[in-house]
């Protein structure tokens, strides 16, 4: 019993997302009726490169409603006590964040509303979960699960802005607050909120670790792939016996 | 819905013709605009909680094919209950009662209903008045 109480604020967090996931999807439907803008794109429109833009906002929302309530799966005591499955879905759903949900988010975030603060806002939001992916993955493959859970935590969490933001934008919606003020303060304060709170609990869990040793981790990781396309570049040439 | 006519020493001779603009863009604009708004789960600005059109002028202008238009513009209410003023720009034709608002160039009014198309060229613009010799 005293086990059920302890994982409950967990269970009920995965439930609200999903429920917010499941809110997103039924209003994301209108962006694949191809024939229709979505309200969104009529919103927005004209932007400088608008097809470009298009493509990305309905590979992002298409990208999205799969990799985030894969993301809310894979945290699940189920899927993480089963390996093969955990590990399969783990590998296509970092491959669609990091190749299609990131890179297309990056798009849309220069012509998003609010001007430059927004756009930094997202681009901020888009670091994290890149960067953390990679040491979660890096992590993963040296079995570290601690590193790799704290990590995906992180990713998830920047997820779960999806939900909180928009439900930020209603709630301030409700409170008479200005549009334009409330689109930057639905954005960073779930962006940066949510990654304050995975450095909490990963600190009080793991209490010996200074709090700096994540941001060291993305550094490295970040690192470690220019190094690697460094040696990539250069290592023809040492063939050759130059 | 509001319809607010700046021109009031000369509202009484177009009254008519204010009133049809007003009542072509409320029912071909801002009606099916407030229908499509819910209540929104998305990234998309919050339903409006009011819309008002304005008609700035008591006589048509004449674009460059000799077409007369009327100019309008919808402000919104929204949230914090500001009124935004020239939230939709657009004209109407006389005659056909053709709708077109600016988004990047004037383009027909469906546009603001998820139709995909392009502006038209020269839709909407005044021709320069007549040279006098």
């Amino acid at each position: 019993m005293a086990r059920f109480f302890a994982h409950l604020p967990r269970r009920i967090l995965l439930l609200v997302m999903f429920a917010g996931c499941a809110l997103i999807a039924s209003a994301s439907l209108v962006y694949f009726d191809w024939d229709t803008l979505p309200p969104f794109a009529i919103e927005k429109l004209p932007v400088r490169f608008e097809t470009l833009w298009l493509v990305s906002l309905r590979l992002h929302v298409a990208v999205a409603l799969f990799t985030f309530p894969a993301c809310l799966s894979l945290a699940t005591r189920t899927l993480r006590r089963r390996r093969t499955v955990h590990r399969w879905l783990g590998r296509v759903t970092a491959v669609l964040v990091l190749f299609g949900l990131v890179p297309s988010g990056v798009v849309l975030s220069f012509d998003a509303k609010g001007g430059l603060f927004v756009t930094l806002g997202f681009l901020l939001s888009a670091a994290i979960v890149s960067g953390s992916l990679v040491v979660g993955i890096r992590a993963a493959r040296r079995g570290e699960l601690v590193a790799h859970r704290r990590a995906m935590q992180h990713v998830l969490a920047q997820m779960s802005v999806a939900v909180t933001s928009r439900a930020m934008l209603v709630l301030l919606d409700r409170a008479a607050l200005d549009p334009d003020l409330a689109y930057v303060v639905a954005l960073w304060l779930p962006v940066l909120g949510s990654a304050a709170a995975i450095e909490l609990i990963s600190r009080r869990a793991s209490p010996g670790r200074p709090w700096l040793s994540f941001i060291e981790r993305i550094r490295r990781a970040v690192y470690s792939l220019t190094h690697m396309r460094a040696r990539g570049v250069h290592s023809p040439v040492a063939r050759l016996g130059r | 819905m509001l319809v607010v006519c700046t021109v009031p020493s000369l509202a009484w001779a177009d009254e008519s013709i204010i009133e049809w603009v007003a009542r072509r863009v409320t029912d071909e604009i801002v009606q099916p605009l407030a229908q499509r708004e819910g209540s929104r789960f998305s990234r998309v600005r919050q339903p409006a909680r009011e819309r008002r059109v304005r008609v700035n002028q008591a006589s048509f202008s004449v674009d460059k094919r000799g077409r007369e238009f009327m100019p309008f513009a919808v402000d919104v209410r929204l949230g914090d209950k500001e009124w935004r003023e020239n939230d939709i720009v657009g004209c109407i034709y006389r005659g056909s009662g053709e709708l077109f608002v600016n988004r990047g160039g004037y383009r027909p009014a469906a546009f603001l209903l998820g139709k995909n198309v392009d502006p038209v060229p020269g839709a909407c613009e005044a021709a320069p008045p007549p040279r006098r010799s």
